[in-house]
């Protein structure tokens, strides 16, 4: 109780590098070409993904392998309903939104009730029955042509509107999120990871829980794929497919997913990265496995794990009296 | 009546763990349950908190059945246990920890934008300086000492506001010293708060220092019941069991 004013003081200092990344962000048009701001823009709505596959990993302990689902059809209600039934775009993707959280609902009714491997594997199966359905489903969903002629409105067209309505949704999802993981609900998904059997024996039905959060994590990744069919002007049943729900997987390795931000730095990384070596050569996927293959054994907590830990040491080195406190 | 039992068995296979045990636990005492290895104290004690199912028997607690309620709805209605095997939160800080405990006893569990850490501030440091681990708030839980870790689960049990502690070898482990101040503290908190304490421990000291009432299992049975005195004079007790240790 006594640290209590410092603490609030320090949580202010502490986050001086938000500031600075926004600031970096709203200047970015400016200084950066064309090329790159759709890759940022890219980082941006994957990095919604990220955090919606990492709800469940990073801070729930259960690796789904399925959120490229959730993120398809959104992204495949939101293209439909432009281009099919001319609905409005901001009704679109808010349609998008709910039928992913409702498939969330469906899908997340019967994972909830398994742990480790078994969750993982019932969320890939779904996922990938889900693909098969759309990309069978020739007549109603386009099949593998996908969906093509999927603009925003007017005001949007132009790349940098776009991105800026991508960077205002994003971040607003991440405040959100972020309440969300520090809040009484985030605790107990942190206590459940940490010993599910303990939080079972306080009082808490384990399956209410992890549904609740599956359900939210699905509309995240339903908010990334309704922002991500207006800005690629298409959706293609590869955003539903297994390797779709690898990458925010290889993001949370990458950043580290005990971080709430990790999941977003990774993604970055990747998609930068992705951007950066396939000017030089098609087999990007070979050189991004020896960067996770590094990142697993030189730095488990994934880059920014490591980077939070070197400065956690040199503040013990430099003040060891507070080193446990 | 408070917490009883009526013939409650449980079966693994063909091995009877627990035959037919009618217990009575009166609110406001120090109950310890006893007997040899292997004589079904924490299979009896698995039935009352519901971790396993039973095969036959009620379990009736404030007039209310719940034989076969899930181990979550027990805990809300008031009876909270420890395990043998010390589980607490390995990662999260001893203050965390202890705010789960509140958290979920209070309900508050739903709050999605609260800030957790702005909860309950007053009643964790409470629970902390009762249980001695106020000036260890900010360590996480699997760097503590084997005795400060029973401690810990012991704190986050308490933030469920329990009326029934249900403490399954809440000794095991420690060093005498250790031991004599667990109890001691325990021994407090049936003072201060009013709880009813339902333990199991094989260590004899322990048990007629502190407890009110003790009920013997043997092979699963229960072979004796009733105050210390009454217990230690059981011809039947002290063959099977007082008989080889004293």
């Amino acid at each position: 109780m006594k640290s209590n004013p410092k603490k609030n003081k320090t949580s202010l200092k502490k986050y001086w590098w938000v500031a600075l990344l926004l600031a970096a962000a709203v200047a970015a048009p400016f200084f950066i070409s064309e090329f790159y701001l759709t890759i940022f823009g890219e980082a941006l709505i994957m990095s919604l993904l990220a955090l919606s596959f990492n709800l469940l990993f990073g801070y729930m302990g259960q690796l789904s392998f399925g959120q490229a689902a959730f993120y398809g059809i959104s992204g495949y209600t939101v293209a439909m309903l432009i281009t099919k039934a001319h609905f409005n775009f901001w009704l679109s993707l808010g349609a998008g939104v709910v039928v992913a959280a409702a498939l969330g609902l469906i899908i997340g009714f019967f994972c909830v009730r398994l742990r480790g491997i078994y969750f993982s594997i019932l969320t890939l199966a779904f996922a990938q029955l889900i693909y098969f359905v759309i990309y069978k489903w020739h007549d109603f969903t386009g099949g593998d042509d996908g969906i093509q002629g999927v603009y925003p409105p007017d005001f949007l067209n132009s790349s940098i509107h776009y991105y800026f309505f991508i960077l205002i949704v994003f971040i607003l999802a991440t405040f959100i999120l972020w309440r969300i993981v520090n809040s009484p609900f985030g605790y107990t998904l942190k206590s459940m990871r940490e010993n599910s059997e303990r939080t079972e024996f306080l009082g808490i039905s384990i399956a209410k829980y992890q549904l609740t959060a599956f359900v939210i994590a699905a509309a995240y990744a339903g908010l990334a794929g309704a922002l991500w069919a207006p800005f690629y002007r298409s959706m293609a049943p590869s955003a539903l497919f297994w390797l779709k729900s690898a990458e925010p997987v290889n993001a949370a390795i990458l950043g580290g997913p005990s971080l709430f931000f990790g999941p977003i730095f990774g993604m970055f990384i990747m998609t930068f990265f992705h951007a950066w070596v396939l000017a030089y050569t098609v087999f990007w996927a070979f050189i991004m496995g020896i960067l996770i293959l590094i990142v697993i054994f030189l730095l488990p907590g994934g880059m920014l794990g490591f980077v939070q830990e070197k400065i956690k040491e040199r503040r013990e080195n430099r003040n060891p009296t507070t080193g446990i406190n | 009546m408070f917490l009883t039992t009526q013939s409650l068995t449980k079966e693994f296979g063909k091995l009877r763990a627990v035959n037919e045990v009618s217990l009575e636990i009166r609110q406001g005492d120090i109950h310890a349950i006893i007997g040899p290895n292997g004589a079904g104290k924490s299979t009896f004690f698995n039935l009352i908190t519901g971790y396993h199912p039973v095969t036959s028997g009620k379990t009736v607690f404030k007039g209310k059945e719940i034989t076969h309620l899930p181990a979550y709805h027990r805990c809300q209605l008031g009876l909270t246990r420890s395990f043998q095997i010390t589980s607490i939160y390995p990662k999260l800080t001893v203050y965390e920890s202890v705010l789960m405990g509140l958290l979920s006893h209070r309900r508050a569990t739903f709050n999605f934008f609260g800030s957790a850490r702005s909860y309950y501030k007053k009643e964790v440091w409470g629970i902390l300086e009762d249980v001695g681990l106020a000036d260890q708030a900010d360590r996480a839980g699997d760097s503590l000492s084997h005795g400060d870790k029973k401690r810990l689960e012991l704190g986050i049990t308490l933030g469920t506001e329990p009326e029934v502690l249900l403490l399954d070898e809440p000794t095991c482990g420690m060093s005498p010293d250790e031991t004599e101040s667990t109890m001691t503290f325990v021994k407090k908190l049936v003072e201060d708060r009013g709880l009813t304490i339902l333990f199991t421990e094989h260590d004899m000291s322990v048990v007629f220092g502190i407890a009110k009432r003790i009920s013997v299992l043997h092979q699963g049975t229960l072979i004796a019941d009733g105050t210390p005195d009454k217990v230690r004079s059981n011809e039947e007790v002290r063959k099977v069991y007082l008989g080889e240790s004293k």
